[in-house]
């Protein structure tokens, strides 16, 4: 072999592998020299992982303390946010999906959602996990790199469906949410936000701060650091009192039972709410998960409507309830007084060519003023209408709390109805409707709509002369409730319509609700319902000399409120001015445990 | 000092220091590395346990005898030997395939007692040995086409055995020797243009149907193929056969991928696009650079690095040993290492040119390509520029068949290298 191509492959041999070693070093080079810091910093980022912690929401109790709503834990399995890449899940994530045996598609559509929607730690894989998945996946821990169980507060109602529509729910926020609350500061996907009532309106008090910490983690991503940088310490929810009694609560459910019916009271002397009860009602501890399908059809298919809060959601006309307006209202501008009589009832009035009939079809015969009240006598009613202007009669229903959003608590308050002549002008054209809406607007049936707690406010005020402030729920001693204007009645007239509706409790419609030892003021009605049975009104107060308290019950297609709605008031008054056998009761709280139920 | 001579090796003093740093630096680092992790409240998380160094030591001593053994054993013999020494290995080889139990997925070990035995490093011995017969008999006997094509069968063997195993990254090791002693012994530039282009068409094809998921990367390596054979002086047949090759092994490469095991395939993909996998295959790659540029000129300090204390390098001890050096004693520290293997490899090539039998010489050339394919491929990988493929670093990785194997293939270089002309 000749010696020259020996030293030309030596020469070839040698050649390579420097270029081979200098590519090696060269490359080392530049990782170690020029972007040493970059790498640097990725190590640290390595070892330190950003977790935040969601505050606890703050407690909400009622009038005495007793919490109604507080918070547990329930843990989340979460995966890193990069396991799933633009081109699908990684091997991690696709094994933990089969094991769970979660939706595939379902499951990756709902961390995309996370990942798209700024979410800046890990994606939740299963929220509120059991017992059986923590522990699959802190046995396997090592092989499963990054994926983690992190403890969340869940929100939990201690009193299930009794304040449902008062204290509402949490529920996840989802991307709607994020563009609706202009000020999306700090909501995540997944945190939880007030979707109703009270957890609603008072969100910004109740959720608190989320912290951030740093945790020091090893490379399955196990927290390894014994103790964290907080950069953002957790701020707790602050904590509520409401007005409401959970004693009142419980015996309004009692009262009402299974009834589609609300009942409301309001301590006349403050506006605070003591009692809101509206039935059919829903368990809110079922809407802080992911509630089921089939669950959630069984609650938005009943007929019943449980989610509809009809203490402020719902309107009726107020029917005999408003006779005392109308009173006011004829007293006010002097068309009649409180002695007045006038043409007797013979089982209705002629207006024009139509016949409007009174309840008591046999007539009433001759009533004076106070009797038209006591024996709830439409004729009478239909006559002082007509010495009416319309606007002074919706003036004066105004002037009462009428026909505006009373509480500013609930998102879907109704505001109602107090038609006037714009109104009617606006609805049927100039001229082209009749003094004849008068008969009904004195009766308050017509296009008169009220809410329960509209009446509620209503009867504090002629309890009160005018003195009681729109109604609260959150008791807020710094801040006192702002009293209202002064009624564009005479005091004189007041007391009359207070003991005129004494003797209703005493001697007439209302004496179902009549007590023993506490002198009820109250008024029946009964509101027409084209869609089927009457609905069964009564509003009263108590007790008369020095009023306390005021409150209004509606049973929905019960019939009179005489017989149906008057019980339900009385049974709620025994238990306020604790009289007889009937101590208020108090519930044992609903026990949710971390699975919901 | 004389009576003591018995413990050094004959042959180049530099090749024998450059193994005893090697054994000391990887003696540090695994001590280093098998340091307990402090974990939460306090308790001590093993880690790496500390038997790994210790066990390092023992194969260490085993290596030096070994070494100075073969160093000493004269060539002859060992070129006599080395066909029935490498029958035996490839009897082994089919064994562990049906007898061998299945560790890990892979069937690579022999057990006998308390020893792990992988057969397919004692083939690297006997591959090189029974090659460097071949060959240096082609050479005696006048060359011959006839022998490379004998060396590449007996190359095949070994090679399609232990990928059966299966265990890539041993099995590439035979063909980068058989490269490494066939252009030795001389080959053909056809073929080597034939054989390169053959890869290069490969690889591209990989590339247009798995990473760019679009046919006209290939379709343009093609073209410039035919524009090259257009300009080339070439017979028509030579340049029909090499268009075939071309053409063969790109449209093959698709039915080879489909053999891959899925966690190849997820690798290959995944060097591509180390993100797409940021905890699964691609996890080591990453944290491995990370360890590697944090080290920065001067390294963490020893015993200080904390990409290797808080266990984010996976096989910090064995196959991404680097990524510790790197990060623990810096760019310095990796130089002088990688410095280390350059005096072997430069040394064992001298010796491959000035051997004085053609047997020693092909040694020597296997020797070192050897070191030159496992250093190579091995910091490659943990750098980031090459996927991720199961390669120890010779020498400085924990593992016993690796440090003994490597110091048997030294002891046979320092052996050639008492054989010199010069000598």
């Amino acid at each position: 072999m000749a010696e020259r191509e020996h030293l030309i492959r030596r020469g070839i041999f040698r050649t390579v592998v420097i270029i081979l070693f200098m590519i090696l070093v060269g490359n080392i080079f530049v990782m170690m020299v020029p972007r040493h810091s970059y790498y640097k910093d990725q190590a640290l980022e390595n070892r330190q992982v950003r977790f935040r912690v969601r505050a606890p929401r703050g407690l909400i109790m009622d009038r005495d303390g007793v919490i109604l709503a507080d918070n547990t834990y329930i843990a989340d399995i979460t995966v890193p946010k990069n396991s799933l890449g633009s081109d699908g899940p990684d091997s991690t994530l696709t094994r933990l999906i089969n094991w769970f045996d979660l939706p595939p598609e379902a499951t990756l559509a709902r961390l995309r959602e996370q990942k798209e929607t700024g979410h800046r730690g890990a994606l939740v894989l299963i929220s509120n996990a059991s017992m059986p998945q923590i522990a699959a996946i802190e046995e396997r821990g090592r092989q499963l790199p990054g994926v983690r169980v992190e403890a969340r507060p869940r929100r939990r109602y201690l009193f299930g469906e009794l304040f449902a529509h008062v204290i509402g729910y949490v529920g996840e926020v989802v991307r709607a949410d994020l563009d609706t609350t202009g000020d999306s500061t700090g909501y995540r996907i997944g945190d939880m936000i007030g979707k109703q009532g009270i957890e609603s309106s008072l969100e910004n008090l109740l959720r608190g701060g989320s912290g951030i910490k740093l945790e020091e983690v090893n490379a399955s991503g196990r927290v390894v650091g014994r103790r964290p940088v907080w950069l953002q310490d957790v701020t707790p929810g602050k904590d509520v009192t409401l007005s409401v009694s959970l004693a009142l609560q419980h015996r309004m459910a009692e009262a009402i039972g299974e009834r589609t019916a609300c009942g409301v009271a309001v301590d006349t002397r403050s506006g605070e709410v003591l009692a809101a009860y509206s039935h059919p009602a829903f368990d809110p501890n079922l809407m802080t998960v992911p509630i089921s399908a089939e669950q959630w059809n069984t609650l938005s298919g009943n007929p019943e409507k449980p989610f509809f809060n009809r203490i402020v959601q719902a309107t009726y006309p107020p029917a005999s309830l408003y006779k005392p307006v109308t009173s006011l209202a004829g007293l006010a501008n002097g068309v009649i007084s409180t002695s007045s009589i006038l043409e007797p009832c013979l089982g209705g009035w002629q207006f024009g060519n139509r016949y409007f009939r009174c309840w008591k079809r046999a007539g009433h015969g001759l009533v004076d003023h106070t009797q038209a009240i006591v024996q709830s006598c439409d004729t009478f009613y239909y006559q002082l209408g007509l010495r009416l202007e319309l606007d002074q009669l919706a003036a004066a229903a105004r002037s009462l709390g009428l026909g505006r959003v009373c509480t500013k608590v609930f998102a879907d308050e109704a505001s109602g109805n107090i038609p006037d002549t714009a109104w009617y002008d606006k609805r049927f054209g100039k001229g082209k409707w009749t003094r004849g809406v008068l008969l009904n607007n004195a009766i308050g049936q017509g296009e008169i709509l009220v809410t329960p707690i509209q009446m509620a406010v209503l009867t504090a005020r002629l309890a009160t002369s005018g003195r009681t402030p729109d109604p609260v729920f959150v008791i807020n001693p710094r801040s006192p409730a702002k009293l209202p204007d002064a009624l564009p009645f005479r005091e004189s007239d007041l007391a009359w319509v207070r003991r005129t509706m004494e003797l209703v409790v005493s001697e007439g419609t209302g004496k179902a609700a009549k007590l023993d030892s506490i002198d009820v003021a109250g008024k029946t009605g009964t509101a027409q319902n084209p869609h089927g049975d009457d609905h069964a009104w009564f509003m009263c107060f108590a007790p008369v000399k020095n009023p306390e308290v005021a409150m209004v019950v509606i049973v929905e297609n019960a019939g009179h409120g005489s017989s149906e709605a008057a019980p339900v008031a009385r049974k709620w008054l025994e238990a306020y001015f604790a009289v007889g056998d009937s101590l208020p009761s108090l519930p044992a709280p609903v026990l949710v445990n971390g699975r919901g139920h | 000092m004389t009576y003591l001579s018995f413990l050094f090796p004959p042959g180049d003093r530099w090749i024998f220091f450059a193994w005893f740093f090697l054994c000391l630096i990887s003696l540090a680092v695994l001590w280093s590395v098998t340091e307990p992790i402090h974990g939460p409240y306090n308790q001590l998380d093993p880690g790496v346990a500390k038997g790994v160094f210790y066990r390092q030591i023992f194969w260490m001593v085993i290596g030096f005898v070994a070494l100075l053994i073969v160093s000493r054993v004269p060539l002859r013999y060992l070129d006599n030997i080395a066909i029935p020494l490498f029958l035996f290995t490839v009897f082994l080889l089919v064994l562990i395939l049906v007898v061998g139990p299945r560790i890990g997925g892979a069937r690579r070990w022999l057990v006998i007692g308390p020893i792990h035995f992988q057969p397919s490093e004692l083939a690297k011995v006997t591959f090189i040995l029974v090659t460097a017969n071949i060959l240096g008999r082609a050479v005696d006997e006048g060359r011959g086409l006839v022998a490379a094509l004998v060396s590449f069968l007996v190359m095949a063997l070994p090679m399609f055995l232990v990928l059966r195993e299966p265990d890539l990254g041993t099995s590439l090791v035979f063909l980068a020797i058989w490269v490494g002693m066939v252009f030795w012994y001389g080959f053909p530039g056809i073929l080597l243009l034939g054989a390169g282009s053959a890869v290069l068409s490969a690889v591209i094809m990989f590339y247009s149907e798995s990473v760019a998921r679009e046919a006209w990367p290939w379709g343009l390596y093609v073209l410039l193929i035919l524009a090259v054979l257009y300009f080339v002086r070439l017979s028509i047949l030579s340049k029909v056969v090499l268009l075939a090759i071309n053409i063969g092994f790109g449209i093959g490469i698709p039915f080879f991928w489909d053999k891959l095991q899925g966690y190849q395939q997820e690798r290959i993909l995944t060097f591509f696009d180390p993100s797409r996998d940021a905890f699964g295959s691609g996890y080591q790659a990453i944290q491995s650079k990370v360890a590697i540029g944090s080290g920065g000129l001067f390294g963490t300090h020893y015993l200080q690095g904390t990409q290797k204390g808080l266990a984010f390098l996976p096989e910090r001890h064995t196959d991404f040993i680097f990524s510790v050096v790197g990060e623990e004693l810096g760019f310095f520290g990796a130089a002088v290492l990688l410095g280390l293997f350059l005096i072997i490899i430069l040394r064992g090539i001298d010796y491959g040119a000035a051997a004085r039998r053609p047997f020693g010489r092909f040694v020597a050339v296997g020797v070192v390509t050897y070191f030159t394919f496992h250093v190579v491929v091995n910091v490659a990988i943990t750098t980031g520029l090459l996927p991720v493929t199961g390669l120890p670093l010779p020498l400085i990785s924990y593992g016993g068949s690796n440090l003994l194997v490597s110091s048997v293939l030294l002891g046979l270089l320092l052996n050639v290298s008492s054989r010199t002309f010069e000598n």
